[in-house]
């Protein structure tokens, strides 16, 4: 018997380019992301990691190929209507709403689907045990440290109940205890059924809890397949991690 | 395989947890509910009544209380767009102009009760405040703020030229025929009651935005408007609606004042600093975004406005004017986040002192 889950994959990708005036910032890339899947996107400097996430979110145009959320278009939805649709995200630069408290933020995420005063707060309440937030449930968000606002920005993606969860380097700038921190509430989340699309920069990380990896190198997607096999695979060795350490 | 069961244990808790919310952290939520701020709320009405009733023989400083009480209402109003949303409104003695003429129409042609031309001007001025505000909801900042005071501008010039509506320059008067009906009243102490009324309204239908989806909402697009649509937040949708509810609100205030004054021409009404300005002033004053700001900063700054006046009116011509000025450039550059901010600091550090 073949699952309709594997059928249908959760976020299809099909074609995805972007263009800037002559430069050709996201080239043909086709992926599929199914329901349960924790997957990297991988690429040095400059590939078009942000650009492709960009056209995933809405918040950029592509100039051709599709987005398919769940079989139906989305390539030209709005990034508020992709959120309602059940693609949550978050930011590389954190964007927490400062005037208003943790868990306050997490409720203006819950009340997509809440909209009750008190059943947003306690959808909230959950999200930030969750993310391991709860104890400063009551503090301004503008007063949290760099890792706790990341954990924030997880905790009002998923607070919307989404059906994807798009992380935008969520390690970057943090200290290696941090990381380790952030990508084993990512693999827990992943584990209790949150799907993940992950664009990291940190190849320990990806190597750790990614069930497969893309690597994009110029635009386009250079490989694509389990964490191991990628990173071994001698032209993503070239293109990424050879550049590196030559 | 040995690291997925040691990993088991770790998720069980969480999931139990997920499934089961503890009761306790429930109610350790700090979440104020409508409920929750009602006490307060009601009490400070209270006060308000007392103040009005213990001056109820002094016609002067009634007079000052029901303007003041006006302007706590216009400007909570006004701090729904304003304040919550972060959208400058300029264009607030617009809808205040709309809600006036509509109650005048009505009242003057029709012979509606002012209190029943109190709805359809609430609900012109809504709609005029939709239709002005849909394309320049675009515009961030300062520049949403400039072309909503071009309305402002605009609106004048209309309203000078449609003589059939507003009596054009020449204005219109309301008759002087006591009544509860037509809301005209002789004795001052009503007219104090009534603007009580408008600013409970106000402040009621503040509290209940602010603990609302659209209250989180608007606050979410005033603080960050990717972030706000990156959880499902339909920005336009949210700033017109409480730009309509804001606006509602200074319609009926425009009805209202228009009432006590009994007359009404487009330069009184549209004047950029006696209302549009006012409004987005007191509230700055007071303290932008929150539930009481306005309406302290109404309670000081008009009763400031009508000591200087009468002080230093006829001193120099302006003088009162030159003084007030002074006053609110102080107001901005100490208290940033206006009386309310200012008096939490205040009591932080108190509590510090205190604990040492």
């Amino acid at each position: 018997m073949t699952e309709p889950l594997q059928t249908q994959p959760l976020l299809s990708v099909r074609g995805l380019s972007k263009r800037f005036g002559g430069l050709v910032a996201v080239n043909d890339v086709s992926f599929d992301v199914q329901q349960g899947d924790l997957v990297s996107i991988i690429g040095p400097n400059g590939a078009g990691k942000t650009t492709l996430f960009n056209l995933l979110t809405g918040q950029l145009a592509p100039s051709a190929g599709h987005v398919l959320f769940e079989g139906k278009g989305i390539g030209t939805l709005s990034p508020d209507r992709r959120a309602r649709l059940g693609l949550g995200r978050t930011f590389q630069i954190s964007q927490p709403l400062v005037s208003l408290s943790v868990i306050e933020n997490a409720m203006v995420g819950a009340f997509l689907h809440h909209p009750g005063l008190a059943a947003a707060a306690r959808r909230a309440d959950e999200v930030l045990h969750l993310v391991g937030l709860s104890d400063r449930a009551g503090v301004r968000a503008g007063t949290l440290t760099l890792s706790e606002r990341r954990r924030l920005e997880v905790a009002r993606a998923l607070a919307t109940d989404p059906r994807i969860v798009l992380l935008d380097e969520v390690m970057a700038g943090l200290n290696p205890t941090e990381v380790v921190e952030i990508a084993d509430l990512v693999e827990r989340l992943n584990r209790e059924g949150y799907t993940f699309l992950v664009i990291e920069h940190n190849l320990k990380v990806v190597r750790r809890f990614s069930r497969r990896v893309i690597v994009i190198e110029r635009g386009a997607k250079l490989a694509e397949g389990s964490a191991d096999d990628v990173l071994r695979d001698p032209r993503v060795v070239e293109a990424y991690i050879g550049r590196k350490r030559a | 395989m040995s690291l997925e069961n040691g990993d088991h244990k770790v998720t069980q808790p969480i999931l139990a947890s997920l499934t089961r919310p503890q009761p306790a952290t429930a109610r350790l939520v700090p979440v104020k509910t409508f409920l929750g701020e009602m006490p307060l709320a009601l009490l400070v009405l209270a006060m308000l009544l007392g103040l009005v009733t213990l001056f109820s023989g002094d016609s002067f400083t009634l007079n000052t209380l029901a303007t003041a009480l006006l302007f706590a209402g216009l400007s909570s109003a006004w701090n729904i767009i304003g304040g919550f949303g972060g959208q400058f409104s300029l264009a607030h003695s617009v809808f205040f102009a709309v809600g006036a003429y509509t109650t005048a129409n009505l009242y003057l042609r029709a012979g509606v009760s002012p209190w029943l031309g109190l709805i359809p001007a609430a609900a012109l001025a809504a709609l005029v405040a939709c239709v002005l505000s849909w394309p320049v909801f675009r515009l961030r900042g300062p520049f949403f703020a400039i072309a909503t005071m071009a309305f402002t501008e605009v609106a004048l010039a209309l309203g000078n030229y449609m003589e059939w509506a507003t009596g054009g320059t020449r204005g219109m008067s309301i008759p002087f025929r006591p009544g509860l009906a037509n809301m005209i009243f002789r004795d001052r102490f009503s007219y104090a009651l009534l603007m009580l009324g408008f600013a409970a309204l106000c402040l009621m239908v503040v509290i209940a935005i602010k603990r609302s989806r659209l209250g989180y909402y608007l606050q979410a697009v005033r603080d960050n408007e990717q972030a706000a649509r990156a959880a499902g937040i339909d920005v336009l949708r949210v700033k017109l609606k409480g730009m309509a509810i804001s606006a509602a609100l200074t319609g009926i205030g425009g009805g209202l004042f228009l009432m006590q004054v009994r007359v009404a021409d487009p330069s009184a009404l549209l004047s950029l600093f006696d209302f549009g300005v006012k409004f987005a002033l007191i509230a700055l004053i007071g303290g932008l975004g929150t539930i009481y700001g306005p309406l302290l900063g109404a309670l000081l700054v008009i009763p400031l406005e009508s000591w200087l006046r009468a002080e230093l009116g006829g001193l120099m011509p302006g003088a009162n004017l030159i003084a007030l000025s002074v006053c609110l450039i102080l107001a901005s550059l100490f208290m940033k986040q206006g009386i309310v901010g200012a008096s939490g600091r205040l009591a932080i550090l108190a509590g510090r002192r205190w604990r040492r």
